[in-house]
């Protein structure tokens, strides 16, 4: 490969590589620690019986349903919001500081003062902050089946998979949402705004909305919605939700690289 | 710079911020193989409309670029051809001076390593070190050496000298000197214009984002006030030396006459020529003093 597009993505990756690391052990870190309480939730009727008292709405929003099942423990202790949510803010951190964070430190303008265009510089952040959040989610993947293995939690590897995949691509999405802003405006406090506060308001809709009739029929707006409202844990993921993260993701990323070469750099 | 084939060239570029003007309206060429002095104090626009020509930022109205290209829409063809230096040096702290290059000479294709390595011992710098614990002047050291490696045939140096000791001065001053020789073009902001006047060849003088002058260093200090000090072996024509045009706060002390002129010496010289004058001092203008001389007034 070419030495310059090579150095386009190896340079922000040796930049992310302290992150990636600290997020990859806090999450695999969450998984294990979590998944270590199992055996004492294992078929246990007691925990089952307790959630029952909670109003059925209350149990639904928050994941809280068969709690004594493995697909339930999962979800309500970690896929429900958790996981996806601290995946979605890697994304989203990883994503500013590598694009709108460089650019208010002012240590963009010696990259952008070289024979490369800015889409290229974006491309290659882009690349670089998706083979990290690749890295991270593997070793979310990992933490998770050693976990499983080691705290005999049985569950089919496929339906995890496909959970963890959706986690990746909902993360992905509000990454590249950052793109879009960073390379529509630049400005840090934006992109961490509207990409934490989209993941914010999609997990409130998808697992609130559901408590009014009348709302109900609008947390299919979330992207949430679209990623785990087919229960991944206990049935398999029809392949539209992959598409309906995916796609978005690619579209907004196109958006990001379209704008920022169309406006000022900030300076230093 | 008449009949030389210009390398950059700026037509009616227009910068605003919102509703700050930052730049209103410059016109320029800079001549191949010249060094060109951007002179101004902070705040006039020199960085701004060094960051059109870089393509980092969209000109409101009016164009520039160089060699012919167009900074914003053949950005990277024109950056191919030079250097740059930024006013405001920000360097990724991670990495080592060394890892910095490196990463810089990859994005540009390449560069000779014992290059690297002589301009590194000429400047005194041990890129080896993290660039996180380098003091400003060695972070400044890095900028220049990246400007310096590559032979580009046009240099952009925004306030080069920030941050660095008179020796390095003296040092970087030595080789712009060479990389003129080799050929390059060398644009060279500053508001320090002690240090420029040296190496300079034209200047343009901007304030709140208007060329107020340009020309040669030569002609700048041809317009720039100069004093004056005569000693007569009798009293002093007060009555003529005061009627002398451009003459600003004459004072006749016993035999002694001081003024500073604003304008051709000529008339002065006439005078004493009729006059037996034991002694005359005239003070050569600095660059410096043409400079605020620019300020005072709108335009020169």
């Amino acid at each position: 490969m070419n030495a310059r597009i090579l150095e386009l993505v190896a340079g922000p990756l040796r930049a992310m590589r302290r992150a990636t690391f600290w997020w990859s052990l806090g999450l695999a870190a969450l998984v294990a620690g979590t998944i270590s309480v199992w055996p004492a939730f294992k078929g246990s009727s007691g925990i089952s019986q307790a959630m029952d008292q909670l109003p059925s709405g209350i149990v639904q929003a928050f994941g809280l349903q068969d709690f004594g099942t493995p697909a339930g423990f999962l979800r309500g202790n970690l896929y429900d919001f958790f996981v996806p949510l601290l995946l979605a803010a890697a994304a989203v951190l990883l994503v500013n500081g590598q694009t709108a964070g460089e650019e208010a430190a002012g240590r963009m303008e010696l990259y952008l003062a070289q024979p490369i265009s800015r889409r290229a510089v974006l491309v290659g952040r882009v690349i670089a902050a998706l083979i990290a959040l690749t890295v991270i989610t593997v070793v979310l993947l990992l933490a998770q089946l050693v976990s499983d293995a080691a705290f005999d939690l049985r569950i089919d590897t496929g339906f995890v998979l496909s959970t963890i995949v959706l986690s990746g691509l909902l993360a992905a999405l509000h990454g590249s949402l950052a793109v879009a802003v960073a390379g529509i405006r630049g400005r840090q406090s934006l992109v961490l705004a509207i990409g934490l506060g989209v993941a914010f308001a999609g997990l409130i809709v998808s697992s609130l909305f559901q408590l009014s009739s009348v709302l109900a029929p609008w947390r299919h707006l979330s992207p949430w919605d679209w990623a785990f409202g087919g229960n991944p844990l206990e049935q398999t993921t029809e392949l539209w939700r992959y598409a309906a993260l995916a796609v978005p993701s690619v579209i907004l990323t196109g958006i990001g690289v379209f704008a920022v070469a169309r406006r000022d750099i900030a300076g230093a | 710079m008449d009949g030389a084939e210009a390398v950059i060239q700026i037509d009616g570029l227009v910068k605003h911020y919102g509703k700050v003007e930052a730049v209103r309206g410059i016109d320029l060429r800079v001549a191949r193989g010249e060094v060109f002095g951007f002179l101004g104090p902070n705040g006039s626009g020199k960085s701004t409309t060094i960051r059109c020509l870089l393509g980092l930022l969209r000109p409101t109205a009016g164009s520039i670029g160089a060699f012919g290209l167009d900074s914003t829409r053949d950005g990277v063809a024109l950056r191919r051809r030079l250097t740059y230096v930024p006013g405001e040096l920000r360097l990724p702290d991670r990495l080592s001076g060394m890892e910095f290059v490196a990463s810089i000479g990859r994005l540009r294709g390449g560069f000779e390593p014992a290059r690297r390595d002589q301009l590194a011992e000429r400047l005194r710098l041990d890129l080896h070190r993290h660039l996180r614990d380098l003091s400003s002047g060695n972070r400044r050291k890095v900028a220049l050496l990246l400007a310096f490696l590559f032979d580009a045939e046009l240099l952009v140096l925004d306030e080069p000298t920030n941050g660095l000791d008179p020796l390095m001065q003296h040092e970087f001053l030595g080789m712009v000197r060479e990389a003129r020789s080799a050929g390059a073009t060398v644009f060279l902001s500053s508001h320090s214009l002690s240090e420029v006047q040296r190496a300079v060849d034209r200047v343009a003088v901007l304030r709140t984002g208007k060329v107020v002058a340009q020309g040669t260093v030569a002609e700048l200090r041809g317009r720039a006030r100069q004093r004056v000090e005569v000693w007569f072996e009798d009293d002093p024509p007060e009555a003529e030396l005061k009627a002398l045009p451009d003459m600003v706060d004459p004072v006749v002390d016993e035999h002694r006459f001081t003024a500073t002129l604003s304008g051709s010496i000529q008339p002065l010289l006439g005078l004493l020529a009729r006059h037996l004058v034991t002694s005359m001092l005239v003070e050569e203008p600095d660059l410096e003093e043409a400079f605020l001389d620019l300020y005072d007034g709108e335009t020169v």
